[in-house]
């Protein structure tokens, strides 16, 4: 059972991630080898507990994991509404939460949690009555107002869009879709109303950040000469000056890949994209081919967080996008970051281990759901 | 049928799903490769630009400010040095937290109010990139406890320097001048703000060979402006040291001579026109400049009635008075005027028209000719001669000798003195020109007015034999004839024979002064009257006159008599009488000259 857990186990998005690992853990190491050298040591631990979590999910039937929806949903909502309540401040912003033992991102945890319980919901039903598609939604509105409360715009966005993916693979029909773009477009000037100074700060300095350059302006300028400067062939592993030189901000965190395009200019970050396309395509593979619709739409979820990490963060290292704190997947500094994202692979894992059994495709309503 | 219905159903949702599976996968390759194109475009595209905005980034260009060339005199005595003293600097944009920044340097630099809003106002004007000066000349005591902070103050920086000093601030200030902060122009000239240019004198005339060139040094900095490493550097290049025709020692005793008096003395090498003494007194003390001048110490300057910042010896020109009796000499005998073979009478006085010209001796000199005339400076004879010759020869004349015209000084700004012509008064208006007005002039009086430098050229030339000299402000300089005069030895050797005995007999005006020197001295008293001898005025009343009405004294001439080496004009403002005001100081140069010969 064990030897054939491993066997059908996905080589090829293995291979991607030790690749990644290797690229991440190099990288991570050019940002902080001359600041916080204990940080890097700290995040190669996160690495080896993070795939021991990975293979460990690899063994845990999906039956099981469907259980788990709803506490852990009601759970995280529970820690979102205590994180005004009883959380600490941040840099501004309320979100972690204190459990004694470590600390908790709330919002991190509602991510998945969504996800989870999306794929648990339509797993039995089709997105194409208000039915039916009324409690998710407010599974997903609920949450993304308590975020944006906190405040923190990046995650909330990754929420909804993980959300609104999701909801267009359980089969919403094109016109509910059109009517939530509408809606979101519509409340654009809400939010802007109600949003942070610094936040406002943010956006008007994406769109012209040369307007105050030594303020807020100063990370997106840093990080593009950072990215510019490297060229086709990069600086050199080690010898990138913005780098080097603490030009960039949060240089082994939401920038990082700034550095690693700095130093290995456009051929490394050539290798990354490959890297990221290759993973995406694997998991969607696995999607695709799993073997229930519970399974299909859990894997969807988890890669779509996965790539919206990933252009959402790019997108605003290269100035296409505003500064969100967005981490860059397996690359950026961050021990839960890392860690979910790796347990997360561990479920798509699991999802592309169990497609290989006998169980039919569960059409919404079947006696098999 | 209910199974078909399944299927169908089955068949169709997951149609639908894995198509929109594949919408998300196009949809997500689609935004990877915008992303890619992204990265094209910074990468490959504005690769240049981003690369060199990251070197300057990283590049801090830090200059370094060339050490001046040093001023000696022509015997090597430094009268413009250097002396080793601290700088410190800001770089504005590297300071993270300027209130507190500043507050720091106020304690350890022990700022009073006044120097922190000073710093503060300098600050508010500078550019944020370059280094800003906010204090400079710092002994070691002072900026000691400053370096040894300097790690915990990012963007301060402290620099070993030097500073301009001149030891003999007082007594050549004039000729010396002064340096102060680059000005825009000079920065449009491609100076930084930081250096500092000749403003006055010498440093100003020989700035480009005494500035040196600026090094420059390519830092590697980090983010917050620490030096990481040094990356490429250009040393600057000392400027030259520049051996001056200035005599210190010279200039010294001139000044001890005038001791205290308002006034000019220059001194020139007969030969080759280099300046010996230049001075001009009062002086002002030109290290003020260096350490930062105060405004009120500037205004007093400036409205101080003795005029301390004019350089007298060449920025003013004064009535020569009788020393231009040399002059009409010279024109009455190169146009053969009769009266210089002949003799005249003296009463005291000569009548004309409606009203008298005076001798300053009231009872008369009795029956002179020229070259008594010259020894006593009898006025009388010589209204007569400027009368005989008219106006526009004793202008030509004056012309030749370089009256009325710039020596050619390399010293600015130069006035060039007037001489009036007979068609123009010296304020440009057309009018009458009076019989009595030429014979003024004749004595020197009235609107000719010339510089000491000119005299002092005019001296050189009478002793060299009719060479017109360029003033020569470095040593060792070839001669630069600007004219050779068309004078006859026979009538120079006459003029010179009376210069002498003005000094020699008994009977001259500067006898009582000059006679008991090692150098036999020749020379020509100068009184300048500053207001019209009233008729009725006599000498015991000149004598109570207010200061600011007393005559100028003039004395001028040349040693020693049989080989001139050294001319010299003395002028001594509101001095009093030429010979006993101006011809001591004259005598105090020529035995400080013998003296040095001697040694």
């Amino acid at each position: 059972m064990i030897l054939e857990t491993i066997r059908r186990m996905d080589k090829v998005l293995l291979l991607c991630l030790l690749c990644l690992a290797g690229i991440g853990i190099a990288t991570l190491y050019a940002a902080l080898h001359q600041g916080d050298i204990g940080l890097w040591q700290r995040q190669n631990l996160y690495w080896l507990l993070g795939i021991i979590i990975m293979f460990g999910l690899c063994f845990v039937p999906l039956r099981i994991l469907a259980l788990a929806c709803w506490p852990m949903f009601l759970f995280a909502l529970l820690c979102l509404v205590l994180v005004p309540l009883i959380g600490d401040t941040q840099m501004g912003a309320q979100r972690w939460l204190n459990l004694g033992l470590f600390n908790i991102q709330p919002s991190e945890l509602m991510k998945w949690a969504l996800v989870l319980i999306l794929a648990q919901w339509f797993a039995s039903r089709e997105a194409n009555s208000l039915k039916n598609l009324l409690p998710p939604a407010l599974m997903m509105i609920l949450p993304t107002l308590l975020i944006i409360k906190q405040p923190d715009l990046g995650t909330a966005l990754v929420l909804l869009l993980a959300g609104g993916v999701m909801l267009m693979a359980a089969g919403l029909r094109w016109r509910w879709f059109g009517l939530g773009v509408m809606v979101a477009l519509v409340s654009m000037p809400l939010l802007w109303l109600n949003m942070h100074a610094y936040q406002k700060q943010r956006i008007l300095s994406f769109l012209d950040p040369q307007s105050d350059p030594l303020g807020s302006g100063y990370h997106v300028i840093q990080s593009a000469i950072a990215i510019g400067s490297g060229g086709l062939f990069g600086k050199g592993y080690l010898q990138g000056t913005q780098n080097r030189l603490h030009f960039l901000p949060e240089q082994h965190t939401d920038f990082i890949f700034a550095v690693l395009a700095e130093e290995g200019g456009l051929i490394v970050s050539l290798i990354l994209f490959v890297l990221y396309g290759v993973l995406l395509f694997q998991l969607l593979s696995i999607a695709e081919r799993a073997s229930t619709r519970f399974s299909s739409l859990l894997c969807l979820g988890i890669t779509t967080i996965f790539a919206l990490y990933m252009c959402i963060n790019i997108g605003m290292v290269s100035g296409l996008l505003p500064v969100v704190g967005v981490p860059l997947p397996f690359i950026s500094y961050g021990g839960s970051a890392l860690i979910t994202l790796l347990a997360a692979l561990g479920i798509a894992m699991r999802v592309g281990i169990e497609s290989h059994d006998r169980i039919p495709w569960q059409r919404p309503g079947s006696p098999f759901a | 049928m209910r199974l078909r219905s399944y299927m169908q159903d089955y068949h169709h949702s997951r149609k639908r799903f894995n198509q929109r599976i594949l919408c998300f996968q196009i949809f997500s390759f689609a935004l990877l490769f915008l992303l890619f194109l992204r990265l094209l475009d910074l990468q490959w595209l504005q690769h240049e630009g981003l690369l060199l905005q990251a070197e300057q980034n990283r590049v801090n260009v830090v200059p370094m400010l060339a050490t001046r060339g040093e001023l000696v005199d022509r015997h090597g005595v430094g009268l413009a040095v250097n002396h080793v003293s601290y700088h410190v600097y800001i770089i504005p944009e590297r300071i993270p937290e300027m209130e507190k920044t500043l507050a720091r340097l106020a304690d350890l630099l022990g700022w009073d109010e006044r120097q922190f809003a000073q710093v503060k106002h300098r600050l508010k004007r500078a550019r944020r990139d370059r280094p800003v000066l906010v204090e400079d000349k710092l002994p070691w005591l002072r900026v000691a406890p400053l370096a040894a902070r300097l790690h915990h103050l990012a963007g301060v920086d402290v620099k070993a320097g030097t500073r301009r000093f001149y030891p003999y601030a007082q007594t050549a200030s004039h000729l010396i001048g002064y340096l102060s902060m680059a000005n825009a122009e000079d920065v449009n000239k491609g100076m930084l703000p930081i250096e500092k240019a000749g403003r006055s004198g010498l440093e100003k005339t020989f700035e480009s060979r005494l500035h040196g060139q600026l090094g420059m040094q390519q830092e590697e900095v980090d983010a917050l402006g620490r030096r990481v490493g040094v990356l490429k550097r250009t040393p600057p290049v000392m400027g030259e040291q520049i051996q001056i025709s200035l005599d210190i020692d010279l200039q010294k005793a001139a000044s001890r001579a005038l001791a205290g008096r308002t006034g000019a003395v220059v001194v020139m090498d007969v030969h080759t026109g280099e300046v010996l003494v230049l001075l001009s007194q009062p002086g002002i003390d030109t290290n003020h400049f260096i350490s930062g001048l105060e405004m009120e110490q500037w205004q007093y300057w400036l409205h101080d009635p003795k005029r301390p910042l004019l350089n007298r010896a060449i920025q003013a020109a004064f009535p020569p008075a009788s020393t231009f009796k040399l002059l009409t000499s010279l024109a009455a005998l190169r146009y053969g005027m009769p009266l210089t073979r002949k003799k005249t009478d003296c009463k005291g006085f000569l009548e004309l028209a409606d009203r008298n010209l005076r001798c300053w001796r009231r009872k008369g000199h009795g029956r002179v000719n020229m070259h008594r005339a010259i020894v006593e400076s009898c006025d009388v004879y010589f209204y007569k001669l400027g009368d005989q010759l008219g106006m526009s020869r004793l202008q030509a004349e004056a012309k030749r000798w370089g009256f009325g015209q710039p020596t050619g000084i390399e010293l600015s700004p130069e006035v060039r003195g007037t001489m009036p012509t007979q068609a123009r008064s010296p304020s440009g208006h057309t009018r009458k020109w009076f019989r009595g007005e030429t014979m003024i002039t004749a004595i020197g009086q009235g609107a000719v007015s010339v510089t000491p430098m000119q005299m002092a050229r005019f001296a050189a030339a009478i002793a060299n034999g009719g060479k017109l000299l360029r003033p020569q402000l470095e040593a060792g300089q070839p001669a630069q004839i600007m004219r050779e005069i068309d004078v006859s030895p026979k009538h120079l050797d006459i003029i010179r024979k009376a210069m002498r005995d003005v000094v020699a007999s008994g009977r001259g005006t500067a006898h009582a002064r000059l006679s008991r020197l090692p150098w036999k001295v020749a020379g020509k008293t100068g009184t300048a009257q500053v207001v019209a001898m009233a008729q009725d005025n006599d000498k015991k009343e000149a004598k109570k006159k207010p200061k600011h009405l007393q005559d100028h004294a003039w004395f001028m001439g040349y040693a020693p008599f049989e080989n001139p080496r050294i001319a010299f004009a003395v002028f001594v403002e509101h001095g009093g009488h030429g010979g006993s005001a101006a011809a001591p100081v004259a005598a105090a140069i020529v035995r400080a000259m013998a003296k040095r010969e001697a040694s």
